[in-house]
């Protein structure tokens, strides 16, 4: 009798236990909820806030790293766990290719105000269909403290490999723009990038590690330019500089006579989307030109809005070099797009820089 | 004389590596300008009015609170339970699964949440807050289960048995006898484990989607770049965990039987 | 007394092995399923493995994580031993708890907070350089953050906490009947303490030691932030598979692989971890 009333006892508890651990929430999101897998600058409330309260919803943001995460997230949920992707825009293809995205209704967003060199239909539009819309873009190219360097070896990349700045580098830790600048720095074109042009590729981001005091996530890069730990970042640009330009108005990007990357991210939606109308409409949100301006001045980083209409003040414009953009644009290679083996090279060849003694 | 010359400055330089960044920690919190390096341009309390208006960082404060109370009192039920079993029954491939029950604690946190990861990934259970729940309570219920298991001593076991032998039913010796024995080791068990889940991060990296406990927050908030509101909130937690332990100190130790 | 088996034992038992079971086995068990099946989709091989003990950039992860984490260990204890003895043997009884409070004070930072504390305080314009330049004692900052040595000085700083908190247990333990008796026999200080005091806190030391081997080798955070990514450790390793390729089946194999290592870490120690009762 005792015996049962004890194992009667212990699994009472056990379950009062349970009970009290399953009060914590298993699926945080609900359907009313818009859920979006983004990069850093979308989770500033002062983007969100005002289409939260215009429509009165929820926006659930998830933040990821690289394409291959972000699809990996994707992947681990379930179908319509997920409305609206912020994406590389020329990685587009490889959600396209998962059968993930929903074309968009081109006649409902602001085509013709876009900067017609960052459209990039050879990447967002995919058997005719729209599968993505640019909604910033910027530069991976030279960011320096103009105090501390000389602005005219800005000039040319090759000042990244000279033992002129040795010490005082760090380097942007991604790796597909850093292999971009290091390609043409040696006169290779980014769009046009193999496997045999890796180990010319690997010497020069040798010479860059060599010179250079540490490899910097966004965050971590800001604060070695702000704090003088480092005077000149590989990599850097506008998305670097301009958030904080007015405390460090010394700090500066130059798009070098080789040229520089264009980054340029897109937002997608998911065919599996519960809620598509709405993602419509917070894609189209953040295109319109209030959207495109608050995104354009995110606080993690700033970037330059792919719509020309963006509400910028004329300081903002200052800041982000809008009126230079035709010029820049001109000079500018594509972000490089491998296919996975390619892709997975080049990490490997990250990676081995990183470690290299 | 010398010793006692050479132990204070000793003592006096690990207490200033000690206390070295929480003291930058804390005096840049109260900077006025951007970035939390020299000079100070303070005092100021414009970040604490930041951290406070993050609702972001509130419902992380608010779901770490959440989950460190719930894990924790499951951990230490569970292990309390197993370790008065091991203690007082004579099991089969005790010694194994006594072995097995501790294994957790000498693997990296690491490891487990990658494995809870793939698992939960496997068997279809969504990333949450419940997910990092039953992690915490892997890293933490082995401790518990340690710590009570080498208190329990046959001094207990006697007045067990004499309860027993007086008619007690076995869930009235449990809670009535054993447990109020073992209090001291059962509450150090339920603060140990409040402060690791508390503080826990890759677990709670790993296995949350949007809601998520504070340490994540608090990563993400350092990944969008350098402020001192992080500074800030780095300083506050601080207060309220040393607040903390002053009450759980006052409240919980000092009623220990002598 | 010991009673025989019977459905209470099972009953009390059981949540605790059910727990392991469900949620620390069998995890592990498709960890250990998923590292052989590659991210490519190609059918079960040892790639994820081969990988890593083909590629040097993967394997110095490993090493660098060993260096690093034997530094620390054994800085760690030099620091905190005779912090520890300070603490139990120095101060005065009725001060001991507060000088023990206050040395595990900072403890309650949030762990994410300290490490970015630290990458402040060692930052080129931080509280180091300036002083030290202000004072003359440098004619120029020199670089600390960003480098393996301010991983090292992160990691020492919370482990000097923890292991002073398991050495003075250990050194509270001893009776002092013992220096008496080796004084007695006509023992000096010194051969008292390296005799009698070391041996019988050893146990206290390898518990600390290995409990800061665990921690330190599968921690991400701290060479994340303090070390600039001029190495990479292997829980960074780790999560670069997931964070940038979504790679699951290499994340698994590397966390398999540095399971290995905190085994064998832990066999070495096992004579000094047994969880006895009293």
């Amino acid at each position: 009798m005792k015996t049962k009333s004890l194992v009667s006892k212990i699994s009472g508890v056990s379950f009062a236990a349970m009970l009290m651990l399953s009060a914590l929430p298993a699926n945080s999101s609900f359907a009313a909820d818009l859920n979006a897998l983004v990069w850093c600058d979308h989770s500033d409330p002062n983007l969100l806030k005002p289409f939260e309260d215009a429509n009165g919803i929820k926006v659930n943001v998830k933040e990821f790293e690289g394409t291959g995460a972000g699809l990996a997230l994707v992947d681990q949920s379930k179908p319509g766990d997920w409305d609206v992707m912020v994406i590389d825009s020329i990685d587009i293809h490889r959600g396209v290719e998962k059968k993930l995205f929903e074309p968009l209704p081109e006649d409902k967003l602001p085509m013709a105000d876009l900067f017609p060199e960052v459209k990039m239909d050879s990447s967002t539009v995919i058997d005719g269909k729209r599968y993505g819309i640019t909604e910033k873009f910027g530069y991976n190219t030279i960011g320096f403290n103009k105090t501390k360097v000389d602005p005219a070896d800005m000039n040319s990349l090759a000042a990244l490999t000279s033992d002129k700045y040795k010490g005082r580098i760090a380097i942007y830790d991604y790796y597909l723009p850093v292999i971009g600048m290091a390609a043409m720095s040696i006169g290779k074109k980014t769009s046009e990038l193999t496997e045999a042009d890796l180990p010319a590729i690997k010497e020069v981001l040798a010479k860059m590690k060599a010179n250079a005091k540490a490899v910097t996530d966004v965050a971590s890069s800001q604060t070695a330019l702000a704090t003088g730990e480092a005077d000149i970042l590989v990599g850097g640009g506008e998305w670097v500089t301009a958030g904080i330009a007015k405390d460090k108005p010394e700090l500066d990007f130059s798009i070098p006579k080789e040229g520089a990357v264009l980054w340029s991210q897109s937002l997608a939606m998911f065919k599996d989307s519960a809620n598509k109308e709405m993602a419509l409409k917070f894609i189209q949100y953040v295109m319109s030109p209030e959207g495109q301006a608050r995104l354009a001045t995110s606080s993690c980083y700033w970037g330059m809005p792919s719509n020309t209409k963006a509400a910028l003040n004329d300081d903002q414009k200052k800041i982000l070099r809008f009126a230079e953009q035709p010029d820049f644009l001109k000079r500018a290679q594509a972000y490089p797009a491998p296919n996975e083996a390619l892709d997975k090279k080049m990490q490997d060849l990250w990676t081995e820089m990183i470690q290299a003694k | 004389m010398m010793l006692r010359v050479s132990s204070i400055v000793y003592a006096a330089l690990i207490y200033g590596f000690i206390f070295l960044p929480v003291f930058v920690l804390v005096l840049f919190s109260f900077q006025a300008s951007l970035f939390p390096i020299p000079p100070f341009n303070g005092p100021s309390l414009r970040w604490y009015a930041a951290v406070l208006a993050d609702k972001r960082l509130i419902a992380g404060l608010g779901n770490s609170i959440l989950v460190a109370l719930s894990t924790s009192a499951l951990a230490t039920l569970i292990g309390f339970l197993s370790a008065w079993g091991f203690a007082r029954f004579h099991l089969p491939k005790s010694a194994l699964m006594r072995g097995l029950i501790t294994a957790p604690l000498t693997i990296s946190y690491l490891i487990i949440g990658m494995g809870l990861l793939v698992f939960f990934n496997r068997i279809g259970v969504p990333k949450s807050l419940l997910a990092v729940g039953i992690g915490h309570v892997v890293i933490n219920m082995p401790l518990c289960f340690a710590i009570i298991y080498s208190q329990m001593g046959d001094h207990q076991a006697n007045m067990e048995r004499a309860a027993r032998d007086l008619g007690a039913p076995e869930w009235k010796v449990l809670s009535l006898i054993t447990a109020p024995l073992l209090w001291p080791a059962i509450f150090a068990s339920f603060f140990l484990s409040m402060t690791f889940s508390w503080d826990e991060f890759v677990i709670s990296f790993l296995l949350t989607r949007f809601d998520t406990t504070l340490p994540v927050e608090i990563w993400n908030l350092l990944r969008a770049g350098l402020n001192p509101k992080t500074n800030a909130v780095g300083s506050l937690v601080f207060g309220v965990s040393v607040l903390m332990a002053i009450l759980f100190e006052i409240f919980a130790f000092r009623k220990r039987p002598a | 007394m010991i009673l025989p088996q019977n459905r209470v034992a099972w009953a009390s038992v059981s949540p605790a092995l059910g727990w392991t079971l469900a949620f620390f086995v069998l995890p592990f068990a498709a960890m250990v399923a998923i590292s052989f099946y590659p991210q490519d989709g190609s059918g079960p091989s040892l790639v994820s493995y081969a990988q890593f003990f083909n590629s040097p950039s993967y394997y110095y992860a490993l090493f660098n994580s060993l260096e690093v984490t034997g530094l620390v260990t054994v800085i760690s204890i030099l620091l905190a031993y005779p912090f520890a003895w300070i603490l139990a043997d120095i101060v005065p009884e009725r001060w001991q708890r507060l000088a023990l409070t206050l040395a595990v004070l900072p403890f309650w930072t949030s762990y994410v907070v300290r490490s970015y504390s630290w990458l402040l305080v060692l930052s080129e314009k931080g509280l180091v350089n300036t002083t030290l330049v202000d004072l003359g004692i440098l004619s120029a900052p020199i670089q600390l953050a960003n480098t393996r040595g301010a991983t090292i000085i992160g990691f020492v700083h919370f482990f000097v906490m923890l292991l002073t908190l398991t050495i003075y247990a250990n050194l509270k333990q001893l009776s002092p009947n013992y220096r008496k008796a080796a004084a007695d026999l006509g023992a000096g200080p010194i051969r008292s303490f390296i005799h009698v005091v070391l041996p019988l806190t050893l146990p206290g030391i390898m518990v600390g030691a290995f409990l800061t081997f665990v921690l330190a080798i599968g921690d991400y955070i701290t060479p994340q932030i303090l070390g600039g990514n001029n190495e990479l450790l292997m829980p960074q390793l780790i999560m670069m598979q997931i964070g940038r390729r979504g790679d699951f089946s290499s994340a698994s194999a590397l966390s398999i692989i540095l399971m290995v290592v905190v085994t064998v870490a832990y066999l070495f120690c096992a004579r000094w971890l047994k969880i006895e009762r009293t």
